[in-house]
């Protein structure tokens, strides 16, 4: 009898750790950052290449199916995240921030917003993303990231109810540049922090 | 010491097998329990639907984008094998056709208005192992699903509310439904 019980805790620890291991190493456990696997980095602007890529491996797969489900193919879109600001600080609700930039070599590109758990701040502010219609064919664009709207801002991407948020900026259509050397061909938009609420430190 | 090693080489040989099958079974797991939602919320089989504008209250899978209007369309050719035609009107605008298989996949991508072409953008999506009837539309395009069960999306590029709006009219004329003889 104890040998059954041994042989059974053996083989249920084996399970165990078959199950655990392969969830944490594609970075559906173990709170890792989506992208903590990223390959390419332009500007700051985090990306792992192999999205979209039928070459993509089980781990990657397993990923993209939990944190970009029914995300297109690399030639149709290409998505880069962004989770700290210019000085490498979190992104945080209780923080203001500037975020510039210009045009992308895309036939359309955009920045969304999203909260710690990949989904659209529970807010109705009704200003979650700035896109390359919103701000027409302007060279260089600006816009506000704040929990309210601040006075005179252009544009503005609401931080409220997002707690520690990230940027994804998506280029849809990508040009073969890009595709080719994102690195050098992607136009990195810039995080300056403004300030942050007293008592919620830097 | 041999049974020692039997032990261990035991323990190695689960976890390897757990390891692979985690990693195998998770898109399936995570698309099932995505389609499952969205008969849940009543989309239907073999019809597209237009879903609400996306907004934080709206949204159903991570990291949707709030500028683009999403139809879906689940199809299943477990019970059925006959193909599906599958069409979108033209979007002046960004729009395309994407498949996506049961492992999360996406297989395929067809491009809306290229070039300025108004016709709807047309697909016969058909299950593997089924031969294409003869006569089709010379601006079809034919694609086989890898796995019997997935779903289609157009996405159309709708920043406002009054995009959306257009969008609404325009994707009445949307079609996926099982090819008539």
């Amino acid at each position: 009898m104890m040998k059954i019980i041994k042989l059974v805790s053996i083989l249920g620890l084996g399970l165990g750790s078959g199950v655990i291991s392969a969830l944490w190493m594609s970075g559906l456990i173990g709170g890792k950052a989506l992208d903590s696997f990223a390959d390419i980095n332009a500007g700051g602007w985090r990306s792992d290449w192999s999205i979209g890529s039928p070459a993509a491996d089980p781990y990657l797969r397993a990923r993209v199916a939990r944190h970009g489900l029914l995300a297109l193919s690399k030639k149709e879109a290409v998505y880069f995240t962004r989770n700290v600001d210019d000085e490498g600080e979190p992104l945080r609700q209780d923080c203001q921030y500037e975020l510039s930039g210009g045009g992308q070599d895309a036939m359309w590109w955009s920045i969304t917003l999203y909260d710690g758990d990949s989904r659209l701040p529970m807010n109705t502010d009704n200003a979650l993303s700035i896109d390359a219609t919103k701000v027409g064919g302007a060279e260089t664009w600006r816009a506000m990231i704040a929990p309210v709207k601040p006075q005179d801002a252009p544009y503005w991407l609401s931080s409220n109810h997002a707690g520690q948020f990230d940027l994804m900026i998506r280029l849809y259509r990508p040009s073969k540049a890009v595709l080719d050397d994102p690195e050098t061909n992607i136009n990195p938009p810039r995080i300056q922090r403004l300030g942050c609420q007293q008592g919620s430190g830097a | 010491m041999k049974k020692f090693f039997l032990i261990c080489l035991g323990f190695v040989l689960v976890a390897f097998t757990a390891h692979k099958f985690t990693l195998r079974a998770t898109p399936s797991v995570i698309m099932n329990k995505a389609m499952q939602k969205m008969q849940e919320r009543g989309v239907p089989i073999h019809k597209f639907v237009l879903g609400e504008r996306t907004t934080p209250q709206t949204q159903t899978v991570v990291r949707p984008s709030p500028d683009l209007a999403y139809s879906i369309c689940m199809y299943d050719f477990t019970k059925s094998k006959q193909p599906l035609e599958i069409k979108a009107a033209y979007w002046r605008d960004y729009g395309s056709i994407s498949f996506f298989d049961a492992r999360t996949n996406n297989f395929s991508t067809v491009r809306v208005g290229v070039d300025g072409d108004e016709r709807p953008a047309s697909v016969l999506l058909m299950a593997q192992g089924i031969e294409a009837p003869a006569n089709r539309p010379n601006n079809e395009q034919q694609i086989i699903s890898p796995t019997a069960r997935g779903l289609v999306l157009i996405r159309r590029l709708a920043p406002s509310a009054e995009t959306y709006a257009r969008v609404q009219m325009v994707s009445k004329q949307d079609k996926c439904q099982p090819l008539t003889e």
